[in-house]
């Protein structure tokens, strides 16, 4: 029963939640105006040149870079042996396997055996900085630890408890097509497994969602076309409260006085 | 990397004292904000926050996805200056961050402690007071954010937050206030505005021997000169400076009695009172029928 829940219902629950979730932060963000133009400059000013650098924030993280040298290799490194890591894995959802995945396993392996040391990096610099270790929150050190156990089991049934990786594609691949075929597995498995549905089920919800909302980020992605007039979409008129001595109309009263020479 | 100002140690709490005065009730009422703060503050404030969340999609965002790297941390010269934790950016928006977690996010709601979500009472309001009016809104944080989190945004909602319940500043407040009663911060009214151009054509005869106008409320000149009010009254010399660049240049222009203020601190309060003031520079534009807005600050 216990089998059942953890490698039938759960995957579904948590794959349902993770989707349904991540696509409600994305509607959420969605419908949410954009009020006033607040890119951050120097911007480009054309559509392929605002492409160009959202595809470079996301690759290559140039504004961490400019803050924290060191961060950055580490939140860099971590991020590329992660979907190296994701794509190597695509074996046991893809059959037959294609071509290019087959030509990034050894080095999705690699990936996989070094991940630790950027996470292992990534956690100490939150406990050895003060200030970093101020502003870390629970939040933090739980996905950094979910990742951490995630990668060490992960690895360990590389190298020592090598797993029947047959069943574990029949596995995947009868979740899938909906003709679950579950069978005994490792217990070091069904924990990377089941600490997978888990990071899955929190990913929506806390901080790991930074991952799509860059894309919604207003400072990064809007074009610094300063020419073209920017409309608020909830935009209200103003007016004068009777406390207000200059409002507009004492305003235009003086011009008109000006204009037919009387004095102020 | 050269660091020209060294990371100082965080010292909890040491910029907590360097509290704004509150604003006076004759000025809130001129700006269309409540006197003093009502009974029920606090539903006030989460009714606004409400509808800033729903309004600015960087405000929520920014709440959203920070991962708190740190990256800005070190990067705020009001942390620098005072070693405040609570000045780094990240630290400034995580005051409103886990307010807006506890009531407005399923995450903050569900697993409070993970989303360090806290209620609003009255000890979270005075951190909101006095550490969101020590940012200057200056945005250097947003440069060195991966993701490009303005912390700007997050201060400029909190203080719209606290004003709708009728907490702001008196340095704030007092001078939007003077922009509606005489059009510029400084208070200066129309006819000393008049007189200040006048001693300055005076005195530019007198000293450089120039016939150089200052053209005031000139109905029809091509140009609206919208200087800080400050160069009409203590920084004079670029206002002559401007009259010189426009006279030989043959430009004819003019300031007006309406809207002679290039710094609009509508900014540093709330969306409504910005709007305000800046109408003013289109208003003064429309009256005077001029072709152009010349606009510095």
């Amino acid at each position: 029963m216990a089998t059942k829940f953890l490698f039938i219902y759960l995957p579904y629950i948590s794959v349902g939640i993770f989707i349904l979730g991540v696509l409600y932060q994305f509607w959420r963000w969605a419908r949410t105006p954009v009020p006033l133009r607040i890119v951050i400059t120097p911007a480009p000013k054309t559509r392929k040149g605002l492409a160009l650098r959202l595809i470079g924030d996301v690759l290559l993280f140039p504004s961490l870079f400019k803050a924290d040298k060191l961060l950055w290799a580490g939140g860099f490194l971590f991020h590329v042996f992660l979907w190296l890591v994701i794509l190597r894995h695509l074996r046991y959802f893809l059959y037959p396997v294609p071509g290019w995945v087959e030509a990034i396993q050894t080095a999705g392996l690699y990936a996989g055996y070094l991940i630790p040391i950027p996470l292992a990096f990534l956690l100490a610099r939150r406990l050895i900085f003060e200030r970093t270790l101020y502003i870390s929150i629970l939040g933090d050190f739980f996905a950094l630890f979910l990742l951490l156990a995630i990668s060490l089991s992960g690895i360990l049934l590389q190298v020592f408890f090598r797993t029947y990786i047959v069943d574990v594609k029949a596995l995947i691949l009868g979740l899938i097509y909906f003709q679950p075929a579950i069978s005994d597995y490792h217990w070091l498995f069904t924990l990377h497994f089941v600490l997978i549905m888990v990071l899955l089920i929190y990913f929506p919800f806390g901080k790991l969602m930074h991952s799509g909302g860059l894309f919604f980020s207003s400072t990064r992605n809007q074009r610094a076309n300063f020419e073209e007039r920017f409309v608020n979409p909830w935009d209200f008129s103003v007016s004068y409260n009777v406390q207000n001595l200059f409002p507009p109309e004492k305003y235009r009263e003086t011009l008109k006085g000006m204009r037919e020479g009387k004095k102020e | 990397m050269k660091v020209p100002v060294s990371i100082p140690a965080i010292k909890i709490g040491s910029a907590g004292h360097q509290v704004c005065h509150p604003a006076k009730e004759k000025d809130m009422v001129k700006i269309d904000l409540p006197k003093e703060r009502p009974p029920d503050w606090k539903g006030a404030m989460l009714k606004k926050m409400a509808e800033v969340l729903n309004k600015y999609r960087s405000v929520r965002l920014f709440l959203d996805i920070c991962v708190k790297c740190g990256a800005c941390a070190d990067k705020c010269q009001f942390f620098l200056g005072t070693g405040d934790p609570k000045n780094m950016p990240v630290a400034r928006a995580d005051l409103l961050r886990k307010v807006y977690q506890r009531y407005f996010t399923l995450g903050g709601k569900v697993w409070g402690r993970a989303n360090e979500s806290a209620e609003l009472n009255e000890t979270v309001l005075k951190d909101w007071y006095v550490y969101f009016y020590q940012c200057s809104q200056c945005r250097r944080c947003s440069v060195f954010c991966p993701y490009g989190i303005d912390t700007a945004e997050v201060t400029m909602a909190a203080r719209e937050i606290m004003a709708a319940a009728g907490v702001a500043t008196k340095y704030v407040t007092e001078v939007v206030a003077k922009v509606y009663d005489t059009g510029n911060n400084l208070g200066i009214w129309a006819p000393a505005w008049k007189d200040n151009c006048a001693f300055l054509e005076e005195d530019l005869k007198d000293t450089e021997g120039l016939d150089i106008k200052f053209p005031v409320d000139a109905v029809g000149a091509e140009v609206l000169l919208i200087p800080p009010s400050a160069d009409n009254f203590v920084n004079t010399n670029t206002m002559i400076g401007y009259a010189k660049i426009f006279h030989a240049a043959g430009i004819s222009w003019t300031t007006s009695t309406y809207c002679n203020e290039g710094g609009n601190f509508g900014l540093f309060l709330n969306y409504a009172n910005l709007k305000k003031i800046n109408n003013r520079i289109i208003e003064a534009a429309r009256q005077l029928q001029v072709k152009k807005i010349y606009w510095g600050e």
